[in-house]
């Protein structure tokens, strides 16, 4: 799969970073499962970086409290659907990539068809029950995980992508969910949103995990990245051995 | 002996800290484990999705030592 000359001329900047396979990221596939504050940021980073194909899913509307941090959606977009607006807008941002929009709900059934023929799945929900679903999916299907979440001053990512490393479940097996609206501002699922991009682009383009079996916390309160270690869990009911 | 215990987020209200904005002290006999410390303090583990002790993860059955400091973060899943 050769690039265009177009291609060739919008992604010249990033030709130049020692070991870039932009032939690579053109073949890559990506599900991303929400398009709000998480998933529009690495939707768009990912669309602008050229991976070749993303699949977006988000059952939702936009509404005019998603507006503080969904960047994707403007105010006359309200009341109209998400994934075919993301879909849209980061298909004007990048042409050269085949964007997909898919509204349907999350469930074990559909996640199963969601994720076929994907390279890797990107967590862009609000909520971890929703969470615990996709993990159980990208362990089924053998694909690698990124994960993130946010609230407050507090956000975190992981990549998760057993054998290889622990599942989502094994650090967080029970549903967190809050109850009621979590406190949020747009600027943190911004820092989380790309750092998911970044674990994404360098896995497709080297096949490397840079944080096995770690939670990076991002503290904005004092401003503090955390590495937190952890471990496989042989009695994990998604991933475990026993 | 005394732990320091710390939150952020919105568990950090339910701790009361008293030595700083997010850490409280906490002056107890030695061998308990953060299970029982947090039921000394009447914080309802509930609230605390993960809990962690220099960069590594533990769980309620984990006996902290004298002067350790234990992170415990709430619950983080929104997007």
């Amino acid at each position: 799969m050769s690039l265009s000359e177009s291609e060739i001329e919008r992604y010249q900047r990033q030709l130049l970073v020692d070991g870039w396979d932009q032939e690579k990221l053109k073949r890559a596939r990506v599900l991303i499962v929400g398009t709000g504050g998480l998933g529009g940021v690495s939707a768009t980073y990912l669309a602008a970086a050229g991976v070749g194909h993303l699949r977006l899913c988000d059952r939702d509307t936009v509404e005019r409290s998603n507006l503080n941090r969904q960047i994707l959606f403007a105010a006359d977009d309200i009341g109209r659907p998400k994934a075919a607006l993301a879909a849209k807008k980061i298909s004007r941002h990048n042409p050269e990539i085949q964007v997909e929009a898919i509204a349907d709900a999350l469930t074990e059934s559909t996640a199963r068809d969601l994720a076929s023929g994907c390279d890797l799945i990107i967590d862009g929900l609000d909520n971890h029950s929703d969470r615990l679903i996709l993990n159980k999916t990208a362990c089924a299907r053998h694909l690698p995980f990124v994960y993130g979440a946010v609230d407050e001053w507090m956000g975190q990512v992981s990549f998760f992508h057993p054998p290889q490393t622990a599942c989502l479940a094994c650090l967080l097996p029970r549903d967190i969910s809050n109850r009621g609206p979590i406190p949020v501002y747009g600027a943190m699922p911004g820092v989380i949103g790309s750092l998911q991009a970044t674990l994404a682009l360098r896995y497709l383009l080297t096949g490397e995990n840079p944080m096995t079996n770690t939670l990076l916390i991002f503290r904005s309160d004092t401003m503090n990245f955390e590495s937190v270690s952890f471990e496989k869990r042989p009695e994990c009911v998604v991933c475990g051995t026993s | 002996m005394t732990i320091f215990l710390k939150a952020g987020g919105q568990l950090r209200a339910k701790l009361n800290p008293d030595v700083d904005y997010y850490t409280r002290k906490v002056e107890i006999d030695g061998g308990k484990t953060i299970a029982e410390i947090l039921d000394a303090i009447s914080l309802n583990p509930a609230f605390v999705a993960l809990i962690h002790v220099d960069g590594k993860l533990k769980d309620l059955s984990y006996t902290p030592s004298d002067g350790q400091t234990i992170i415990l973060q709430p619950p983080v899943s929104g997007g």
